[in-house]
């Protein structure tokens, strides 16, 4: 297709503000007689809290008042509402809330926190599921069971276990009769973080007249809005949530975090704004983590390749509360067929309480802990029916007429797996491959994937558009901007669907929800596809209202007539017309009488039939998938056991590239991203539940010289959801390059890794033990 | 204890009354209200605080107020001359090494140093410089591009 606006690489509207230091980010907001919040954190992740004293720290200098969660009798959550903004009889993890001190400044209150006395009594610490689902095991929540929670959800009472999801296709288990090979494997992606480069923050302001104020580095502002009114008991519409600029979320920003804590600070200090902003550290204990997801997965085909059955078993370590973690289990389960069909699945997910901060969604969602072990396993299925892995795949792969693990039939539209990997395939695997010299190890390894959005029946997504005076448009929506640069995608979107060059469409800078069109949360990928089908119909409802006002003025009717972008003018005389400027107020005809209505519009999108899942698991759950394929080429360093990626390429079907920069940019950051998790990234904790590496100086995110020379390419197969066929790619690239890199490493010196981060230790001793092995 | 310090930040002298021991940043976005410099860590690891201080960029978390008595600092508001960009902004907002935007002060700020001093730096030096700097957005690529558009724009405009 020929679009004028759409494929071509616009610079992004915020780059000036962002490159002269302006833009406005959370902890950059100043406002009148703010106070600054500092919280006290456990000494351990699971304890009794006896006793705690805050008489020192309350004659501290600066000290305006000093909070504990003593009779906090408040939960919150969207899916569990299990979570507490303050500990009150009980700690769960290292990080979390015990006390806090309100003061004239930041350091003011650090110092008065260090006063203050607590008495704990210490309870076992579970960092593992596994260890949490043990019989003998003590109930981190005794309340398992009691808490409120989405209907579709099933906790189990008397155990660690948050939610248990199953999902069967076919026969289940009994599918593996029909197998004659079978592999299987466990699997773990651990704990990692998102760590965006800004921390998370909040200001919370509880006003005289009975209102909440509140900002948040946050991109789900009107879940923090419902949350808020509901534990403060005031209608929606008197809760007012500001997003300003957010640097980065890559999932840790989403659903409700931190801001209930800031929040009932806050409400002891009626009439003052409360700034809190995470150190470092307190990113990394105090907010979401990633993963800690555990795959025990089993494959079976028949000799010629065909797959025949999966069951897998996700053991989730969901940390101390799992109101953000259950939906990622749930994704994990249900994708972690990959991009391949399987007549039989038994799939089940195990969300869990663990003694570690909530786990919660990390760019990619599920889907690269789950498609990691896939994509492992079918190398080694491969190798076990002795075939080419590339043939293996391509005979499985989901493509029109087969039917994925819920029950979804695929179509064309859904995109072409096939092309992406043919075109990784001729990149990576066409040219001769490197042979081991005295330094090095060469490897090269393939994975596929496929990612679906995991949304909500109502996750949609608001767009209202006004024509301004001149026939410039301005553009609001409730889409979160973390870096993504939506604002350009809605301005060539907007440009295209009302043929007015972008240059004229101003689009928002931050959200607030007391103007902002409804969004559920800007997650899973599903801006530019759900958000920009918001714009698509609220661009063609504007066009109709410039049309019935155009009819009045040319004395017609509103089919007879056409739309360019400047002028409504008749289809069969064009020189029979009316500018579009001068309809945009209604039209003013020349004895000031006013015709027409003022041309504006309104509109939303969410996925087409988007469901809860059925008694088996299955249901329109996933509905827009993008699929794809990536490969690394690799390096061994004999002497060091270093790994170095030398070049990365990715192919995704996109259905439609938007702006070709940006989408580049999108698949090189999250192709680096994880590539950190392969390689270098992951939260340790100690026996006792300690985090001992939550500093960027030890937990190492990848740097400048790491990065691999990458190649990013497109398949552009038009989808029927998203505007002009376009499809989620924000998440996809963190998929593959796990299960790349390990099939690399394999290629290179035979030796199959189940877990990351491959650190150059473990590599070593891993090739050590070969060849220990190999002359015994 | 409180001393007065004065230094000159983006042409404009300023004198401060602070505990000596106070960390720049902390001047320069609470007292000076210059919000540009940014904080993405506890220990001087992100480089998103990075400033420069008599040419030399500097990460600002980790250098006490009282170093920079009578220094010349520039931090990113200052590079701009009115509305027209320096080079080196000129190139990152076009090259798309902007995502999320909050590395990208300290980014300018340590290019900034060294290509204002040594418009010739090698590929090696550029790279050496960037390594400082942590960005979880773009794969750093975008970024590098950024930096040789800047340094071609540098180099042209000192011919003239």
């Amino acid at each position: 297709m020929n679009y004028k606006y759409i494929g071509k690489s616009y610079i992004r509207p915020d780059a000036i503000n962002k490159v002269t230091g302006k833009a406005q980010y959370l902890d950059d907001i100043r406002l009148p007689g703010m106070l600054h919040a500092a919280i006290l954190r456990p000494e351990y992740a699971h304890a009794r809290i006896i006793s705690i004293d805050t008489s020192e720290a309350e004659k501290m200098p600066g000290v305006v008042k000093v909070v504990t969660g003593k009779e906090c009798k408040l939960h919150y959550g969207d899916n569990i509402k299990d979570i507490v903004p303050m500990a009150d009889e009980k700690v769960r993890y290292i990080g979390e809330p015990v006390a806090a001190v309100v003061a004239d400044t930041t350091l003011n209150s650090q110092k008065a926190l260090e006063k203050i006395k607590v008495v704990y009594e210490p309870l076992p610490v579970y960092i593992d599921a596994r260890d949490s689902m043990r019989e003998d095991a003590v109930l981190i929540h005794e309340e398992n069971g009691d808490y409120w929670h989405l209907p579709t959800l099933k906790p189990q009472p008397g155990t660690n276990v948050a939610n248990l999801y199953h999902l069967k296709k076919g026969k289940g288990k009994d599918g593996f009769s029909e197998a004659d090979v079978v592999v299987e494997g466990d699997f773990l992606y651990p704990f990692g973080s998102c760590s965006a480069i800004e921390p998370h923050g909040s200001i919370v302001w509880f006003k005289e007249d009975n209102t909440i104020e509140a900002w948040s580095s946050s991109i789900c502002p009107f879940i923090i809005r419902q949350d808020l009114a509901h534990s403060y008991g005031l209608p929606e519409s008197d809760v007012r949530v500001h997003i300003p600029d957010i640097g980065g979320c890559f999932g840790y920003k989403s659903d409700i975090t931190v801001e209930q804590t800031v929040a009932y600070i806050a409400s002891f200090v009626p009439g003052y704004p409360v700034k809190w902003v995470a150190s470092r550290k307190e990113d990394f204990t105090s907010t979401l983590l990633g993963h800690g997801i555990r795959m025990i997965m089993k494959i079976g085909a028949k000799k010629d390749g065909k797959l025949v059955a999966m069951e897998s078993k996700v053991l989730h370590s969901g940390g101390a509360y799992a109101d953000t973690a259950v939906n990622v289990t749930i994704a994990a389960t249900h994708n972690c067929t990959g991009p391949y069909e399987f007549d039989h699945c038994d799939l089940t997910g195990y969300t869990v309480y663990t003694n570690t901060p909530p786990v919660g969604a990390y760019r990619g969602y599920g889907h690269q802990e789950a498609q990691f072990a896939t994509e492992r396993l079918m190398e080694i299925l491969a190798r076990k029916l002795g075939m080419d892995s590339f043939e293996l795949r391509e005979m499985n792969y989901l493509c029109e007429g087969k039917v994925n693990s819920l029950g979804e039939l695929m179509w064309k539209t859904n995109g072409d797996m096939k092309a992406c990997a043919k075109k990784v395939q001729n990149l990576v695997f066409s040219k001769e491959s490197l042979h081991e010299d005295e330094n090095f190890y060469y490897g090269r390894g393939f994975a596929a994937l496929m990612k679906s959005p995991k949304g909500a029946p109502f996750s949609t997504k608001g767009c209202y558009i006004k024509m301004n005076i001149d026939g410039s448009i301005s553009i609001n929506m409730g889409g979160a901007e973390v870096g993504q640069g939506l604002r350009t995608i809605v301005q060539q979107i907007a440009g295209e669907a009302l043929q007015i060059p972008p240059e004229r469409i101003r689009v928002y800078n931050d959200i607030d929800t007391q103007y902002s069109p409804y969004e559920w949360q800007t997650i899973g990928s599903m801006f530019t596809t759900q958000g920009g089908r918001a714009i698509i119909r609220a661009a063609d409802k504007l066009i109709m209202v410039l049309k019935q006002t155009a009819a009045q003025v040319l004395k017609t009717d509103v089919d007879y007539l056409d739309y360019d972008g400047e002028y409504v003018f008749l289809k069969n005389d064009p020189s029979i017309r009316v500018a579009v400027p001068e309809l945009s107020r209604g039209y003013i005809t020349s004895d000031g009488i006013t015709i027409g209505e003022v041309a504006q519009s309104v509109s939303d999108a969410r996925l087409p039939r988007y469901s809860n899942p059925d008694h088996n698991g299955q249901g329109s759950l996933g509905v827009e998938y993008t699929f794809g394929a990536q490969a690394a080429e690799i390096r061994i360093e004999k002497k060091s056991g270093k790994i170095f990626v030398d070049h990365f390429a990715s192919t995704f079907d996109v259905g439609q590239v938007i702006n070709p920069m940006q989408i580049r940019g999108s698949v090189m950051g999250g192709v680096l991203m994880a590539i950190g998790a392969t390689l270098y990234e992951k939260v340790e904790f100690d026996q006792d539940g300690k985090i001992t590496n939550p500093h960027l100086f030890k937990y190492h995110l990848p740097t400048y010289k790491e990065a691999p020379q990458q190649t990013v390419d497109f398949i552009e197969n038009p989808g029927t959801v998203g505007p002009f066929g376009a499809r989620g790619i924000g998440e996809h690239p963190v998929i593959g390059p796990a299960p790349a890199i390990l099939n690399a490493i394999y290629d290179a010196i035979g030796i199959d890794f189940f877990e990351i981060p491959i650190t150059p230790e473990i590599l070593k001793q891993a090739l050590a033990n070969k060849q220990q092995k190999e002359y015994a | 204890m409180v001393e007065k310090i004065s230094f000159t930040i983006n042409g404009q002298l300023r004198v401060v009354e602070v505990d000596p021991e106070m960390m720049l940043i902390d001047v320069i976005r609470e007292i000076l209200n210059l919000t540009g410099t940014k904080r993405g860590c506890d220990n001087a690891t992100c480089g998103t605080c990075t400033v420069v201080i008599n040419g030399k960029a500097t990460k600002s978390c980790n250098t006490p107020v009282s170093k920079v008595a009578g220094a010349e600092i520039l931090t990113v508001e200052g590079l701009a001359k009115g509305k027209e960009l320096h080079p080196i902004q000129k190139s990152i907002s076009e090259s798309g090494a902007i995502q999320c935007g909050f590395c990208t002060p300290g980014i300018v700020m340590e290019l900034y140093g060294l290509l204002e001093n040594k418009p010739d730096a090698s590929e090696l030096e550029i790279s050496n410089s960037l390594n400082k700097h942590l960005c979880r957005c773009t794969g750093y690529e975008p970024i590098k591009d950024g930096a040789l558009m800047a340094q071609k724009l540098i180099q042209d405009r000192n011919k003239h």
